[in-house]
């Protein structure tokens, strides 16, 4: 839902003409002194030194077996064992790797193609646009789950891989529309005029005077794309669309409930996952407060009616 | 910004209710059992239907989408335990097999339908008439074998096409249908049948699209050997509801079974016979499974206990090479055939094996003759949980003698199609199960034999052999058991010589039953039907259980 | 007048280009529906060959080629009638789905409903009440929830209010004696076996509604004209509601059109849980079992009903706001 503020922000947003590096420090600052995307910093920092120093928190292997199976928490297992005797900690620390790299892999491609397909939209007029506001339409219209359970389907064996093209290609589509509607505000301001007039081609002004301006707009899409690309992966992975094999925490999730955690009352392997998803998507969100304060200085914290 | 202080506190407030939560976490929470009280004790609740979510009221018994309960409702000629093959005669008070291409069966007397009218050998010619007619409704293929069938007073003969002596276990096993309500039906092939009318212990009671009963034909043939008066058949079976609501039996795989159903009631017993060998099916007509030294190499290179272990949580145990379901076919099994015909882990001898194939390890990779690493791919079904966790062990003892395994998951559906046009490299894969002939005949006959590419309904490795073809015709041709038998231990050493699979753990059939109401369960002590709740077993159970109260007094 | 023009035939088009799409998707999928029903029954023990024909037979499998076939679709989204289902044969599919659709549609709609009015209110009280505790806790909690995995958030109540506590019946639409009337009892046996999915989307789908209407608040509360409200000595509450609310709803009600979908397709995964017979819970059933004609039933079903809210939704905000009306 981050994106609804996204498209308010664009419209109302008051831009100004570039000045990178001190836009950037400015950023930072706002973004820290905003409690909550300092706090979504804090949490997303965590989740990030996890999984890239998870062979040395984890207590055993991702796979490892040979453990008691369905045991209860212990010293030795802090959250007890799987069905098939694993330990369920040293999963949960792998698993961050693997929501972790999609949601920014995925992320950062549907950012791109968002940016590449909203700022031509909504630069280029006539025919063009109407073409693509079209299939903008068509992807935005066509629910996003069912479409991803089918092509899951589709595009089998794929794994990680397959998870991602699927992820971007449902995903792009609110990030182009919300970056269109800048970029059609944008398209009228003077510095831009002036560059027009200046005998700069299309693309140069599309991508060094118009695109410069929106940092905030595609950093915030970027969150939100992100943060439902987690949410996607978790969602094909528990199905049993993805690839049951690796450890992540949706496949943690889809075991558990294959191994009927519920019944052998190990709700701790339903639960850790889950909060660990919901915490990791939380991070971006309270992120996004932040950038959203930084496209619109209405938002910002502090600044009372 | 200004009161960080506060916000400090309030971090360590959030602190403390995580620590909380892990802390409670450490227990587990059980569930218990929650029975419907008002379900009467000669009542069983019994989870063999799945509504879709909801229940249609289909009960058409040769439509493959019908109501589970519609095989309580039609019989067969005789009822099979598939464990080893036994047959019962049923609604045929006996079979019998003047020569390999004839079968005699005397059909019942004083069986009546739940409508009242008489059960005569006309309903069973007009059914054999009914799926000749209608092919589609021919589900199990009788008249792929069936010349002609004609009526001889209370004697029902079929004429079969060829010397075909197996068939008699197929054709008998068709569900018999009255011909004075069948006969005006205009389109058998997608009528409901919404009120059976049938020979079996059970009628329909209530039906809603959740939840149906059936209650006891009192008119049964065996009534005095049914005790149960209603059957209730919930829509919601998933293996949450089985445990909690106290189901008397149902059929289904449970992870961690004695902390779930077992822990729910202490009546709760289970029964998990092995139902096939879960295999690897190499595609024998691409290079390198077309040599059989390599596919005994992989197969010397396996721990199958670990597989099976792995594969089930230790409810099943590794399987044989010959394909025989051990100990219920142990009178099948040649005498001759090593370690009851498992293959044991042996890994000089398995490296040998490879080399002879070619393979040879160098560095801790294993290479072929040209130094390129030997890799391979092996497919299962997406969902297919137990046969992932086998592959994962697989893979995981392959690595260690330096093969490079991969797992392709496709969509249940894909698997299907791969399989039988034989796109894959290696597939996991059932053998056996049922009847023995059935068995080898499915896997072995170059019958069924066809080129990658185009579809092979069974014999999915195109195994392809003129002297096991022969033998097969063989079978088919005797009516004696004991030249049957010998046959059977042939084509075992065939298998178990070639491996045209590799055989690797126990498939199990899911029996979850309890006691506290009835009594009189099949177990591993009394194997007489395996526990499943479809097609003809449950007739065979239904028969035998007692009411435990009964018992008591 | 030209708007609303634009707007129907912006819809017809991509009504088309769904109703296209939604053919050529299942058909990409690899194995035929036989295949999916063959794997089913495999899991019991072999199928011979003859079960194969046999069911080959029944399901009626699509015959011609790949043109003939998208003619016949089109004459059957046009006459709505889709033929027979092929993992719940010999059930037509518009009986399958008529038989569902109102279970989405008081769960779904129902829910959603409430969780926009409420989202709204509370959004616009967390702007008013902006940098107070009654700002930070519902955007705090809100946002959290909103992030909560709807399958996830779907087990946790099913395991504690429905297996631990026994406040709720567990799966179902409703109780295994109760059949469908238009009675009173059933309709409220109706309601208490949807309160724990309605829960799961209102717990997950709130969150959003309450950010999105607070900063579309924020943004109007800076508004010179509310400005000039206030500064004319007009009341607090009188400006917040009367002027800011009535114009922050605007954006909202875009997102509303659009939240259907995604709403829809978390239903997915609360039916699957919940065994709850609705759309979602069929539509995978369908995808697994690559049930061509019920699939594309639903998967038009679904879009169609979103085209036409978020069609609604355009000309309503081209009533409401004759800006956008270029």
């Amino acid at each position: 839902m981050t994106t609804t503020q996204n498209l308010t922000s664009a419209t109302e947003a008051a831009i100004k003409p570039p000045r990178r590096f001190a836009f950037i420090t400015r950023s930072a600052a706002t973004l820290w002194a905003n409690w909550k995307s300092r706090l979504g910093l804090i949490i997303l920092a965590c989740f990030i030194l996890v999984a890239i120093f998870a062979p040395l928190l984890a207590p055993y292997g991702a796979s490892q077996d040979g453990f008691e199976r369905n045991a209860d928490a212990s010293p030795e297992h802090w959250f007890g064992t799987t069905a098939a005797g694993e330990d369920v900690l040293s999963q949960l620390i792998y698993g961050s790797q693997i929501s972790v790299a999609v949601g920014f892999i995925a992320g950062l491609l549907s950012t791109i193609v968002a940016m590449v397909i909203g700022l031509s939209w909504g630069y280029i007029r006539g025919f063009g646009a109407d073409v693509i506001n079209f299939i903008v339409n068509l992807f935005l219209v066509i629910p996003g789950l069912p479409l991803m359970i089918v092509i899951a389907a589709y595009l089998q064996n794929g794994g990680l891989v397959m998870i991602v093209a699927v992820i971007v290609i449902t995903g792009w589509a609110w990030g182009a529309r919300v970056l269109r509607a800048q970029t059609q505000t944008l398209r009228s301001r003077d510095f831009v005029t002036a560059a027009r007039f200046s005998g700069e081609p299309a693309w140069r002004i599309v991508f060094k005077e118009i695109l410069p301006n929106m940092t905030s707009i595609i950093a915030g899409g970027f969150f939100g794309a992100a943060t439902s690309a987690i949410l996607a992966e978790a969602g094909l992975e528990f199905l049993g669309l993805g690839d049951s094999s690796i450890v992540s925490w949706g496949t943690i999730l889809y075991w558990a409930q294959n191994s009927n955690a519920l019944l052998t009352g190990q709700w701790i392997l339903l639960f850790a996952p889950g909060l660990c998803i919901a915490l990791l998507a939380l991070s971006l969100t309270l992120i996004n407060f932040g950038v959203d304060a930084i496209s619109n200085p209405r938002l910002r914290e502090g600044k009372s009616r | 910004m200004t009161n960080s202080k506060t916000r400090t506190k309030r971090m360590s407030v959030i602190a403390g209710i995580s620590v909380a939560v892990m802390l409670i976490s450490a227990c587990s929470i059980q569930i218990q059992s929650e029975p419907d009280p008002s379900i009467p004790d000669d009542t069983m609740l019994i989870a063999a239907d799945k509504g879709s979510p909801m229940f249609e009221k289909i009960f058409n018994p040769y439509l493959f989408n019908k109501r589970v309960a519609a095989s309580y409702i039609y019989e067969p000629l005789t009822a099979v335990n598939v464990l080893d093959g036994t047959q019962t005669p049923w609604l045929a008070e006996k079979v019998t097999l003047p020569d390999a291409r004839t079968i005699d069966y005397t059909i019942r007397q004083g069986v009546t339908w739940s409508d009242g009218e008489k059960f005569t050998p006309e309903d069973v010619v007009f059914t054999f008439n009914l799926i000749k007619k209608y092919p589609t409704l021919d589900i199990k293929g009788a008249w792929q074998h069936i010349e002609s069938v004609e009526i001889d007073g209370d004697h029902v003969v079929v004429h079969l096409k060829d010397d075909d002596a197996p068939a008699a276990d197929v054709i008998s096993l068709t569900l018999i249908v009255p011909e004075h309500i069948w006969k005006d039906v205009k389109d058998p092939d997608t009528w409901r049948d919404e009120s059976p009318v049938g020979t079996g212990p059970f009628t329909v009671g209530n039906f809603s699209s959740q939840q149906y009963t059936m209650n006891k034909n009192q008119d049964y043939w065996q009534a005095d050997k049914v005790e149960i008066e209603h059957l209730v058949l919930p829509a919601a079976t998933s293996e949450l509801d089985i445990v909690t609501k106290g189901f008397d039996w149902a059929y289904s795989y449970m992870s961690n079974v004695e902390g779930t159903w077992g822990a729910a009631n202490p009546d709760n017993k289970n029964w998990f016979p092995p139902g096939g060998v879960i295999s690897l099916v190499p595609n024998l007509a691409k290079a390198p499974w077309d040599n059989a030294d390599l596919r005994r190499g992989i197969a010397l290179a396996l721990d199958r206990d670990k597989i099976a272990d792995a594969a089930t949580e230790e409810y099943m145990s590794k399987a044989g090479q010959t394909g025989l379901m051990l100990p219920n076919q142990e009178s099948e099994l040649n005498p001759d055939i090593p370690n009851d015909g498992v293959i044991e882990q042996d890994t000089d001898a398995a490296l040998a094996s490879l080399a002879k194939a070619g393979y040879t390890l160098v560095d801790g990779t294993l290479v072929d003759a040209k130094g390129a690493p030997f890799t391979f791919s092996v497919m299962t079904a997406n969902g297919y949980t137990d046969w992932l966790r086998a592959i994962q062990e697989v893979r995981k003892q392959l690595t260690a003698i330096g093969i490079n395994m991969t797992i392709k998951q496709p969509q249940p559906a894909g698997y299907q199609q791969s399989i039988q046009n034989g796109d894959y490299e290696v597939a996991m894969g059932g053998m056996g199960g049922g009847d023995i002939f059935q068995a080898y005949n499915s896997l072995l006959s170059s019958e069924f034999h066809v080129k990658v590419g185009e579809l092979a309904p069974s014999n999915f490795q195109r195994y392809s052999n003129p002297q096991t073809d022969a033998l097969l015709a063989q079978y088919k041709e005797t009516v004696d058991p004991a030249k049957q038998l010998e046959i059977s231990h042939q084509l075992q050493q065939i298998v178990y010589d070639q491996l045209p699979v590799i055989g690797l753990y126990y498939g199990g059939l899911w029996g979850l039953y309890n006691t506290s109401k009835f009594t009189g369960w099949p177990t591993a002590d009394d194997p007489y039907a395996p526990p499943q709740t479809y097609d003809s077993s449950p007739l065979l159970i239904f028969t035998k259980l007692k009411l435990a109260t009964k018992d008591g007094e | 007048m030209m708007y609303v023009l634009r707007r129907i035939g912006f819809f017809l088009l991509t009504l088309w280009a769904a109703v296209t799409l939604n053919f050529l998707l299942p058909r990409m999928m690899p194995g035929s529906p036989t295949d999916a029903a063959i794997a089913k029954l495999a899991q019991n023990g072999p199928v011979t060959d003859a079960t194969r024909k046999a069911i080959e037979a029944q399901l009626g499998v699509p015959d011609g080629n790949i043109f003939e076939q998208y003619l016949g679709y089109l004459h059957q989204v046009i006459t709505l009638d889709f033929g027979v289902s092929y993992t719940f044969y010999p059930q037509s599919v518009s009986e399958m789905v008529w038989q569902a659709f109102p279970y989405t549609v008081i769960l779904v709609g129902f829910v959603t409903i409430i969780a926009f009015v409420l989202g709204t209110l509370i959004g616009v009280l967390t702007a008013w009440k902006r940098n107070t505790w009654l700002d930070a806790l519902p955007t705090l909690t809100g946002s959290f929830a909103s992030t909560f995995p709807y399958f996830w958030t779907a087990l946790l109540l099913l395991f504690f209010l429905g297996y631990v506590l026994h406040l709720f019946p567990t799966s179902g639409a409703f109780g295994p004696t109760a059949t469908p009337a238009l009675t009173w009892d059933f309709f409220t046996d109706v309601l208490y076996h949807a309160a724990l999915p309605a829960l799961t989307i209102l717990i997950t789908s709130l969150g959003g509604w309450i950010i999105g209407m607070r900063n579309a608040m924020i943004n109007t509360l800076g508004d010179d004209y509310v400005t000039f409200a206030e500064a004319n000595g007009l009341k607090g509450r009188t400006v917040a509601i009367r002027y800011a609310a009535r114009n922050a709803i605007l954006p909202n009600l875009t997102g509303f059109g659009l939240a259907l979908g995604g709403v829809v397709g978390g239903s997915v995964l609360v039916e699957q849980v919940f065994g709850y017979p609705g759309i979602g819970y069929l539509l995978f059933n369908a995808v697994i079992g690559q049930d061509y004609p019920l699939m594309q039933a639903l998967f038009l079903m679904i879009t169609v009903s979103v085209l036409i809210a978020n069609f609604l939704v355009d000309i309503m905000y081209g009533v409401l706001d004759p800006r956008t009306r270029r």
